[in-house]
């Protein structure tokens, strides 16, 4: 099992190497670089370490005894149906202090950065606290952020991905995964391992745009480009829905009966794949590692078809949001309080490790 | 007692204690044998029966946990249709009422969550509102009845959620199609588990495919895990089969299974829960029941024996004491019985005579005895009312009037009812003792009706002050009463009397002061001057100051002479109020030309306006309602020295009644004000401040206490605020009936959108005249400025946006109204009218201000009808309005009959009328009056003034009698009185006895002009 925090260091040092091997061109998606201290520090290395359900406040006396918030995500999804289980533990140990926190946590049910943009425009108007927003697709959104921002809106991205000052974006802060590229990279690297070097792959990425789904995509290419025996043979983008995900598998096992490994990059492609392979009969033959906690994958990494998943504590992600944009909605800016971006752990986990994880998760055990 | 009987006794004594232990001693072998029995047959018999009871508590445990389950579900399900029968519309209004409405269902049926899902799956929580399509896999499918699911959350939180579907709701435009609750089956269950010490009965509730619906653990298998699947590898205990067990759970029934799992002996029980598809689960461990039971059997055997012991020991130890008590008081009684019996005895006779002697004197006194017995909580137990006592309320029997408390209550008088019951209670209640009862009170008797009675009473009472016997006695004072308060009556009428006397005295004697005062001082001038103009007659020029200070003494004489006669009026109440319809802004008008002069020659600023009067035409007595306003704008002139300002405002105030308008008359003067003091009794009459500032003002100080009183007669109210050397404020409120509806509100189209320009110094004029712009639907602007309101016009030509009508006011300080139009008619041309508004009279200017480009003018106050009218109609020169004025009229060759017999009077008669070019004949009283017309020639005269007061013949009568001569050109002569009577009544009698008119002494002379000049037009 690897735990990751990622130092500021270490993803310098990736960041040179990434640049290094790739002469610089066309490197919009270079790993990010914080230059905040990681938010969580390194855990002990159990399931029970992946996801934090025991999460207080930081002990930081909110200014106002009411806020609104308003949170807006990708889609409709039980991704962020975690980190919404944290963002009520939040509110509720919020309204324990006589806090009260009132939030809209609201998503279209497909991907659309247009959509994101109405309801971003239409949240402006109601007068909110704070807007947060789990960033559809960068070059689209940010523009939106920033004219918010103009006319005087506290705005803040969370969860999965985030536009920041690279892309010239002005949010104040962020929560949430703040590595998806070392994500990528590592569980290529662990998929790279346990083929020995070498072999035909497939990407399964999520949506267009989405940058977390292209900062693992890119970390997953990047490690493949180091095993001259490897290659990516494919690559889709199943828009965030297993039945996408299955199909397109369907058809990377037609086209190469030699496939050797899928590269999972969101919650929706190992679950895809998985079944998949399994129809296929070629759970043997084929090595799929995949993000997220979905408890069909989990099942299918516990019987062995999944090699390995990077699990994300949405829990926290939800949590720290609701804290960090009451600090916003005072007026604070990042600093002692909280840092410009929160970062949130992703745990790779193992066949060994599936039957503790679904009981942690799901209270699964049989 | 003789020697054989006392040993006879002895013997049976003995015979009895020795039957007693014989018998108790038996009792208690019968006892311990029967416990030891007992015992060990229930310890043998209980291991027997460990299985079957156990097997029946399990059932029942089992049985009554799931009924608990279900219910509480139930319940959770009738809450939800609950809260959905009082939502209403207004707390669908918005998120902030939807939430609290959430949140007040939430708290109220204490469930994890309480949500609403509109059609687009979004959930609304008292916090929170989400997209909750794929965190409630329910939604997926259209809720069309009662749902029970459950959600494994994220964090392994299981949650168990009741939903129902919605109909008819919708919230932001959306449907609102799912309600639900989200509860913690785990709580829930925690309850029903029951905890002994370490060991415990476990309860839980599974899927009929085994899988826990709870987070808890279930005896020895740990949360999570299937109970099916672990049962299959436990050892089942012979007749147990896993299969059954199954096949139980699959089908949802009930069933019982014994087996050893981890190396303990456990009992499970299970049976499904009505109206959902899981099975609740009761598990318990049989050696605890062993262990228990036991344990309990053998204590109860032990316990048993040494019980029996103790009872036996203590049994034989009392016995003994008891008996030889019993011989030591058997013996002492027989003797105080003796004893107590003659005392008894004689004290019956003795209450018997006492009895029999208070009855004797309670019917010779007319008094009648009451008695009542009470409880220790102080409540009646019995009640005793005694037969004198029933005689005198006029029953018989006790058939007629029971012993009860109620029998005498009811015939209490309402007056008393209360009064009396508190101080019987209160008597009765208080445990020291110390409240006494003794009232007077009246009863409504069989016999007599209402009648006074006296009753007092005194209490026996417990050692803790409770009450034991309450007796009393009752007297009837019926006459002695009836007669005292007669006595009192008539004492405060007395009383009375000699205070209104008291008062008349002083005010009678306060009324000769003041008018003695009053009176003499004018007189004083008056005869001084008179005598001055003798002795210098032939000083023309000093006679003619002489005179005129004459003339000023006289009509203050005369105003005093008026008031003191309209307050004698008012207060004998011949002053009736005639409503009739009045027109508001004609009464302002009047006013206002009524002061003018005098403002002028006071030099005076005077101000009249109205704010947000619709009602202009209402029912009142205009006459009185001028005279309180002249009575107090002539004060506020009288008060307020030269260079002052006098003001008047009307407002409507909101808030009449329908066909009603309220009005505020403020009347307000910069003069000297009053001081606090004076101010109470401003309007008391003969009142007048005694400072330096005023002597020398002249007044009857009877002006206020007349306006006071006529206010108060037109059922209004007057205030008054002032200050010392800053002025004073009166404000007159009336209400009066409305007699046309509220001035036209709607919109003149031609000018609707136009703009206009209002400029005058005085603001409130600016805001009324800005607010009746708008009501006609113009947009307007307005200034205090005249250089600004210069300026505004040419911006607005600027802008291409002009000004369609101009209001200005003549006098402003910067720069004068005239001034303003001339510069104003430079930037915009001849067309738009321009209206000047004014306070006063525009004669002298008007011809320069038409030069400058005046369209029309405009008198202050103006209502809204006046503008309505004036914007509507096309301007017409002023000038050629005024030309049809009259021309006077010559009263040259007219002829009067003059009627009087005063011939001071007929002098001064005379002379005004000869003055004035009439021919006259005078008679001296009404019969010679109307001799002269039965022979007079038809057109001989032309007029008759007629005094009222003559000899022989009053005006009246000589009136009539001309009226009802049939002689055509002599009958209808104009007849006008000409008298002292110079009320209203007055006036009314001459015109029913056939006058046209009417005229008061002392003569002003150009009303009389007036009214000749029309009589004879």
């Amino acid at each position: 099992m690897l735990i990751k925090t990622r130092q500021n260091l270490r993803a310098l040092a990736l960041a040179a190497l990434c640049a290094c091997s790739l002469g610089l061109s066309g490197c919009q998606a270079a790993p990010p670089v914080s230059s905040d201290p990681p938010a969580v520090q390194s855990a002990s290395g159990g399931p029970a370490d992946a996801v934090r359900f025991d999460r207080t406040l930081d002990g930081y006396s909110p200014g106002k005894k009411e806020y609104d918030f308003y949170f807006t995500y990708k889609m409709v999804h039980p991704w962020w149906d975690a980190v919404a289980l944290g963002m009520e533990d939040a509110a509720r140990q919020y309204e324990e202090l006589g806090v009260v926190v009132n939030y809209e946590y609201l998503a279209p049910t497909e991907v659309s950065a247009l959509d994101q943009l109405r309801r971003l425009r239409e949240a402006a108007e109601r007068g909110f606290d704070v807007i947060g927003v789990d960033v559809a697709d960068v070059g689209t959104v940010t523009p939106a952020i920033n004219a918010l921002l103009d006319q005087g809106q506290k705005v803040m991205t969370f969860s999965s991905s985030d536009a920041s000052a690279e892309n010239g974006c002005r949010r104040i802060a962020y929560v949430g995964n703040t590595h998806n590229y070392e994500d990528g990279a590592d569980l290529t690297r662990a998929l790279c391992e346990k083929l020995g070097g070498r072999g035909k792959v497939a990407l399964l990425v999520g949506t267009p745009g989405a940058p977390c789904h292209e900062d693992r995509a890119l970390g997953a290419r990047r490690v493949i480009g180091q095993y001259p025996d490897m290659e990516i043979v494919e690559t889709e983008y199943d828009r965030d829905t297993v039945e996408l995900a299955y199909q397109y598998t369907k058809e990377f096992l037609a086209s190469h009966p030699d496939l050797a490994g899928i590269i999972c990059c969101n919650m929706s492609n190992p679950v895809g794949a998985a079944r998949a392979v399994v129809e296929a009969g070629r759970q043997d033959q084929v090595v799929i590692v995949g993000m997220d906690h979905d408890q069909e994958a989990l099942g299918y990494l516990r019987d062995g078809v999944i090699y390995a998943l990077g699990v994300q504590d949405c829990y926290s992600i939800g949590f720290d949001t609701i804290q960090v944009a009451v600090k916003i909605a005072d007026g604070l800016l990042p600093g002692d309080l909280y840092p410009e971006k929160t970062e949130e752990i992703t745990t790779i986990i193992y066949q060994e490790d599936a039957a503790s994880m679904l009981r942690i998760l799901y209270g699964e055990i049989d | 007692m003789d020697q054989s009987q006392q040993s006879i006794n002895e013997t049976q004594r003995r015979q009895t204690v020795a039957a007693a232990i014989c018998g108790g001693i038996l009792i208690a072998i019968i006892l311990l044998i029967t416990t030891v029995w007992v015992s060990t047959a229930a310890r043998t018999g209980t291991s027997q029966a460990v299985a079957q009871v156990s097997e029946f508590y399990l059932e029942e445990l089992a049985g009554r946990r799931a009924q608990v389950v279900s219910e509480e579900l139930k319940n959770n399900f009738t809450y939800m249709e609950n809260a959905l029968s009082v939502l209403d519309s207004s707390d669908l209004e918005s998120q902030d009422t939807l939430r609290r409405f959430l949140g007040k269902v939430k708290q109220l049926y204490g469930v994890n969550k309480f949500a609403l899902v509109d059609e687009n799956g979004i959930v609304y929580t008292q916090h929170s509102t989400t997209s909750g399509l794929s965190r409630y896999p329910f939604l997926a499918q259209k809720v069309t009845e009662p749902v029970i699911t459950m959600s494994s959350l994220y964090g392994a939180k299981k949650q168990v959620i009741l939903a129902i579907p919605v109909e008819g709701i919708s919230f932001e435009g959306s449907r609102i199609e799912v309600c639900f609750i989200q509860l913690n089956i785990s709580e829930m269950i925690s309850s029903l588990t029951l905890q002994t010490g370490g060991n415990e009965t476990f309860c839980n509730l599974y899927h009929r495919s085994g899988e826990s619906l709870t987070d808890n653990n279930f005896g020895y298998l740990t949360s999570g895990h299937n109970l099916l699947s672990a049962l299959r590898e436990s050892e089942l205990d012979p007749g147990y089969s896993y299969q059954q067990l199954e096949a139980d759970f699959n089908v949802g029934q009930m069933g019982q299974i014994s087996f050893r799992y981890r190396g303990g002996h456990e009992d499970l029980c299970y049976i499904p829960v009505e109206g959902t598809s899981w099975m609740l689960t009761i598990l318990i461990r049989d050696n605890v029941i062993n262990d228990q039971i036991s344990s309990i059997s053998s204590g109860m055997l032990r316990r048993s024996v040494i019980q029996i012991a103790i009872t036996l020991a203590a049994t034989l130890g009392v016995s003994i004491a008891l008996i030889a008590q019993y011989r030591r008081n058997a013996q002492t009684l027989i003797t105080r019985e003796k004893a107590d019996g003659d005392r008894i005895r004689a004290a019956y006779a003795q209450v018997e005579r006492q009895q029999t002697a208070m009855e004797m004197i309670h019917a010779a006194m007319g008094s009648g005895q009451w008695h009542m017995d009470f409880d220790e909580d102080a409540k009646m137990v019995s009640c005793t009312w005694s037969d004198v006592f029933r005689n005198m309320l006029g029953y018989e029997s006790e058939e007629d009037f029971p012993n009860l408390l109620e029998s005498w209550s009811e015939l209490l008088h309402d007056e008393d009812r209360e009064r009396v019951l508190r101080a019987y209670w209160a008597a009765v209640r208080d445990y020291t003792g110390g409240t006494a009862y003794d009232v007077e009170y009246r009863l409504f008797t069989k016999h007599a009706g209402w009648r006074w009675f006296h009753s007092a009473g005194r209490l026996s009472r417990r050692e803790d002050g409770s009450p034991i016997t309450f007796v009393g006695l009752f007297l009837d004072v019926d006459d002695s009463k009836t007669m005292a308060i007669q006595l009192e009556q008539q004492r405060l009428d007395l009383q009375d009397a000699l205070v209104a006397a008291q008062h008349a005295n002083r005010a009678k004697t306060t009324f000769l002061n003041n008018m003695s005062h009053d009176i003499r001082t004018p007189m004083n001038a008056i005869i001084g001057f008179t005598s001055l103009a003798a002795a210098h007659i032939d000083n023309t020029e000093q006679v003619q100051d002489y005179l005129a200070k004459i003339t000023t003494s006289s009509n203050h004489l005369l105003s005093l002479i008026n008031d003191v006669l309209d307050m004698s009026r008012i207060e004998s109440g011949k002053v009736k109020i005639e409503e009739k319809e009045t027109s508001l802004p004609e009464v302002m008008h009047d006013l206002k030309t009524i002061v003018q002069s005098d403002i002028a020659s006071k030099q005076l600023e005077f101000y009249i306006d109205t704010a947000d009067v619709v009602n202009e035409h209402v029912l009142c007595d205009k006459l009185r309602l001028n005279q309180v306003l002249l009575n107090l704008l002539s004060n506020a002139m009288k008060f307020t020295m030269p260079g002052g300002i006098v003001s008047v405002r009307v407002i409507q105030k909101p808030g009449a009644a329908d066909g009603w308008a309220a009005y505020d008359f403020q009347v307000k003067d910069t003069g000297i004000g009053m001081s606090q003091e004076f101010l109470a009794h401003v309007f008391d009459p003969f009142e007048r401040e005694r400072t330096s500032t005023v002597s020398g003002i002249q007044g009857t100080g009877l002006g206020m206490a007349i306006t006071k009183n006529i206010v108060d007669m037109m059922g209004g109210a007057i205030s008054v605020a002032s200050e010392e050397g800053k002025g004073s404020t009166f404000t007159v409120s009336l209400h009066f009936q409305t007699c046309s509806g509220p001035v036209r509100q709607e919109e003149i189209p031609q000018l609707k959108g136009l703009r206009a320009l209002v400029a005058d110094d005085d603001f409130n004029t600016c805001s009324s005249v800005t607010k009746m712009l708008s009501t006609i639907g113009m947009r307007s602007d307005w200034t205090t400025s005249g250089k600004e309101a210069v300026l505004r016009t040419r911006l607005a030509a600027d802008q291409g946006d002009e000004y369609a009508v101009f209001i200005i006011d003549w006098l402003m300080p910067d720069m004068n109204g005239v001034e303003v139009v001339r510069r104003i008619r430079t930037i915009i041309g001849e067309d738009k009218p321009i209206i000047i508004l004014t306070a006063y009279d525009w004669s002298d200017i008007e011809e320069e201000a038409r030069d400058a480009g005046v369209t029309a003018f405009c008198s202050k106050p103006i209502f809204l009808s006046e503008l309505r009218e004036l914007l509507e109609t096309p301007f017409i020169p002023r000038g050629q309005e005024q030309l049809s004025s009259a021309p006077d009229i010559s009263f040259a060759g007219k002829k009067i009959l003059l009627a009087e017999d005063n011939e001071l009077n007929q002098e001064i008669a005379i002379e005004i009328l000869q003055s004035s070019g009439f021919d006259l004949d005078v008679v001296d009283d009404g019969q010679t009056a109307v001799e002269r017309m039965s022979t007079a020639q038809p057109g001989q005269y032309d007029l008759i003034l007629m005094d009222i007061q003559m000899p022989i013949m009053d005006g009246y009568e000589a009136a009539q009698r001309i009226r009802a001569m049939n002689r055509p050109g002599v009958t209808d002569i104009p007849i006008i009185a000409m008298t002292a009577n110079a009320f209203d009544e007055d006036r009314r009698a001459a015109l029913d006895a056939g006058m046209n008119g009417h005229i008061a002494k002392p003569i002003d002379v150009p009303k009389l002009m007036e009214l000749l000049q029309t009589q004879l037009a």
